[in-house]
């Protein structure tokens, strides 16, 4: 075969233009710490399966599973795949390519503290590189209770695991770290956690999860708002009435009593998804999708929201009742929880953004558990017709148009209009125009967690929360918290389970003369 | 369903009409006005379908795929079966429709089938024209090789804006030709598309995936060749893959030169693709290797060191899927034209 003429510099991968499928990361070993725990078997492993299986993950790449749990190699492979047989989205699991996935799992017992531990972990990494051809590029997963944190970063710094030069590898070997939710359970404590984080770590090498920004549905909002022409000239305080942002959840708190306890709807959902989707609602249109420029966005409707007046918050927490014909307990009843706890299971409020396109437009938000069933959407109301030219028994039941992007279950986009009901008589109804992702796509949506993992591996952080962006959002929780702290014990359980939460929460919207959707 | 057989012209408006009814002759007897309501739901179509059979053979094969599309696509769909070389001059409508379940929904989608004997065989696509919904795109799907040179070919390629085929069906490397001639004329409003080229993302994904490591890139850069071997059969497949990395490395200057093997011991279709690069350092080789069970496997040998490889799963499409792949492609692909025109070089 023919030598070719010359030699070019290849910056960019020639085969890769045009192709829609997405880049692969370079080779990398990731470090779960955690990794015998929950949040690994449900969601990282098959995770990473299904990346592996649609071909997203490049060739050696490597897990090391880190935790207390004294596990060998084949123990953690073992664990694994049962959890991916349990657990994975795509079935049956595809063994040929488990095999040569679960190559590349490795496990390393470690209490989180243990100097030494980390050292083993160097060396065992080390090993990966030479073996695997991962060249130096680490992802260092916390998946641990949010306790070990510092002491996990702290130790990956005093073992240098996270410097390149320290490990001799190939130049340009990165490090990134992805940190769970909860980060930090107040504004202090999150300063506190980014100030450990950056002794080792800078800022674009960390990516905080929520994994509410991994959702198709959360991303199409972006899609649906700036890729659409239509919306935008009537995204603002002119046309929109108001918007209800709902995070509805049938669940109880199953058997995370222990956690739920110090944390509470207003640190467990507002502080981090209720936020999240209100500033992706409210943001301005970002010149380019870069992640800096988008986070930029974000961060600016944080910090615009007028400080939250007492009347304009309601808690609440959920007593016995029914859920889909079962009898379900109250919130005082779950295991774990104290008898006269009053921690808030339920939280409403009505938000306003100060800036030009929002100034007045109220934002209401709401988030509960065993609440009647699973909605989570961003509802925007906009305004009625100015002027009806038709006779009043025309329009009864008439009303104004809502466009609802539904984020789970049932995901889409549906829009409220006005339509004449055939016959002789002019009389008009209400009607849907629905967008069901369901039934428009043909493929199937990954996991939350597939999307950001691959991303944290592709070095593209827009779909994590920036450091200024979490302490924005720790900033509003304080503030209730402390507004909270001043006020007579709560008269809880306020609401039912079974019910759509407490009735303040009714009222604290029905004074602006409007009412909550039925999501 | 309806029919209408003409010897000479069916009445176009009497399709149009049995179109606008057929939604309503579905509720059934003794049902009342909510039943009616139901019945007439608004469907919002998304598209024009043209499928063009041979014979009447295939017309059950691809009424079912159509089937298939008919909750995620709908379309106005129009089947043609044109039989120019029988005697009788005659043509026969048939409009039918078709009852999807969609979980709890009721999808109802119309189809209309024309089969033309004798000279009006040659001008079915004058026909088709009134009976397309305005203002959605057309597609044109053929499931065997077309007839290029035919006045139906050219008609209906010149009212659609996209011609699916499947290049693994019947073609030869002068048809890579026709088909981007298709794609290039008449202001290229016809765009192409081939389940062939669908069926090898899995291998072009692979492949790419070498190269997206900055190491293996500067290999690339000393690309010597490519070799692809496979069973007996698909051989556009081998050539479509050929040509498209023969493309992507024209753009940076690189000829890369091929080799297409045919080995009748293997099985129908690519059943190894090498990429040999040599330098800077020593030669190495990336393959990609149909395993048994619908698997492919990467191999990456550098010197005489065999690195890390992996084996993935591939999903084998049906018709209705790559169908489906086909419909949401919008305008032309412009990495396949030109992989076609590397494809149809000696």
């Amino acid at each position: 075969m023919a030598q070719a003429p010359t030699t070019p510099t290849l910056e960019q991968n020639p085969l890769r233009e045009w192709l829609i499928l997405p880049r692969s990361p370079d080779p990398s070993a990731m470090v779960i710490f955690g990794a015998s725990g929950d949040l690994t078997a449900r969601k990282l492993m098959p995770a990473l399966y299904n990346l592996a299986l649609n071909r997203y993950l490049p060739s050696g790449f490597t897990v090391v599973g880190a935790a207390v749990t004294p596990w060998s190699d084949e123990d953690f492979r073992k664990n694994m795949l049962d959890a991916v047989t349990k657990y994975s989205r795509t079935q049956p699991v595809d063994h040929q390519v488990w095999s040569s996935f679960a190559e590349g799992l490795f496990y390393l017992p470690m209490s989180f503290d243990d100097g030494e531990a980390y050292a083993r972990l160097g060396a065992c990494l080390e090993k990966i590189d030479r073996e695997r051809g991962t060249g130096g590029n680490r992802v260092f997963y916390l998946a641990t209770l949010p306790d070990f944190f510092p002491v996990i970063i702290k130790q990956i710094g005093a073992a240098k695991l996270h410097l390149e030069s320290q490990r001799g590898t190939t130049a340009g070997a990165w490090s990134r770290v992805i940190v769970e939710k909860p980060f930090g359970h107040d504004l202090p404590s999150a300063r506190e956690l980014n100030d450990v984080l950056h002794t080792v770590f800078r800022e674009p090498e960390v990516y905080r999860i929520d994994h509410y920004l991994g959702k198709e549905t959360v991303q199409n909002t972006f899609v649906f708002r700036f890729a659409n022409g239509i919306f935008e000239p009537i995204w603002n305080r002119r046309y929109v009435d108001h918007v209800q942002i709902t995070v509805a959840e049938d669940i109880g708190i199953e058997r995370r009593g222990a956690y739920y306890e110090k944390a509470g709807a207003l640190r467990d959902i507002v502080q981090n998804h209720l936020m999240q989707l209100l500033s992706i609602t409210a943001m301005e249109p970002p010149v380019n999708f870069d992640a800096e420029t988008v986070r930029d966005e974000k961060v600016k409707v944080l910090k615009s929201i007028r400080p939250v007046l007492e009347q304009d918050v309601v808690r609440g927490q959920y007593g016995p009742g029914w859920v889909a014909g079962q009898p379900v307990k109250g919130y005082r009843e779950e295991e774990h929880v104290a008898p006269d706890s009053i921690v808030e299971t339920y939280v409403a409020m009505r938000l306003f953004v100060d800036n030009w396109r929002w100034a007045e437009t109220p934002f209401y938000l709401r988030t509960g558990k065993r609440l009647p069933s699973r909605a989570s959407e961003i509802a925007i109301q906009f305004k009625s017709a100015p002027h009806l030219p038709f006779q009043k028994t025309a329009v009864v039941g008439l009303t104004p148009n809502v466009l609802v992007m539904r984020i789970q279950p049932h995901e889409g986009t549906s829009l409220k209009i006005a339509a004449k009901i055939p016959g002789p008589v002019m009389r008009m109804r209400t009607v849907n125009m629905d967008f069901f992702y369901g039934s428009s796509f043909l493929i199937e949506s990954p996991d939350a967690y597939e999307r950001l993992i691959l991303d944290c591996m592709l070095g593209d952080p827009t779909l994590f929360a920036r450091e200024d962006e979490v302490e924005r959002a720790w900033g509003l929780v304080d503030q209730i918290e402390a507004m909270w702290a001043k006020q007579p014990p709560p008269r809880f359980p306020n609401y039912a389970a079974g019910t759509w939460g407490p009735e303040e929460a009714d009222a604290l919207i029905e004074r602006d003369g409007r009412r909550w959707r039925r999501p | 369903m309806s029919e209408f057989t003409s010897a000479g012209v069916v009445d176009v408006h009497a399709i149009e009409e049995e179109l606008a009814q057929v939604r309503w002759k579905q509720r059934r007897e003794g049902e009342g006005d909510a039943a009616e309501h139901a019945a007439a739901e608004a469907r919002a179509n998304v598209l024009n379908l043209i499928a063009v059979v041979e014979s009447e053979r295939d017309v059950d094969q691809v009424s079912r795929v159509l089937d298939g599309l008919a909750v995620h696509h709908p379309s106005r769909t129009l089947m043609l079966l044109a039989q120019p070389d029988r005697s009788a001059l005659k043509l026969e409508a048939k409009v039918t429709t078709q009852t999807q379940q969609d979980g709890p929904r009721v999808i109802n989608s119309e189809r209309v089938f024309l089969h033309a004997h004798g000279r009006v065989a040659r001008h079915l696509a004058s026909l088709v024209t009134p009976l397309l919904i305005p203002d959605l795109p057309v597609m044109l799907w053929w499931p065997r090789r077309p007839d290029f040179e035919t006045e139906l070919f050219r008609e209906l390629a010149d009212l659609c804006d996209r011609l699916v085929v499947d290049t693994d069906d019947g073609f030869e490397t002068a048809d890579l030709f026709r088909l981007l001639d298709v794609a290039r004329r008449r202001h290229a409003r016809c765009a192409v598309g081939d389940f062939t080229w669908a069926r090898l993302m899995p291998w072009r994904h692979l492949t790419a995936q070498f190269f997206d490591v900055a190491a293996h890139r500067e290999r690339l850069a000393h690309i010597r060749g490519v070799s692809v071997v496979s069973g007996e059969g698909r051989p556009m497949q081998c050539r479509l893959l050929a040509g498209w990395i023969r493309s992507r490395m024209r753009k940076v200057g690189l000829e890369v030169p091929w080799d297409l093997r045919q080995d009748p011991a293997l099985e129908s279709g690519i059943s190894q693709f090498m990429i040999y690069t040599a330098g800077p350092d020593q030669p190495a080789r990336f393959s990609i290797i149909r395993q048994r069970g619908n698997r492919l496997s990467t191999e990456v040998r550098i010197g005489d060191q065999e690195q890390v490889g992996r084996t993935v799963r591939v999903q084998p499409r049906k018709a209705e899927d790559l169908l489906a792949i086909e419909l949401t492609l919008p305008g032309h692909d412009i990495l396949y034209e030109e992989a076609l025109a590397a494809a149809a070089e000696d």
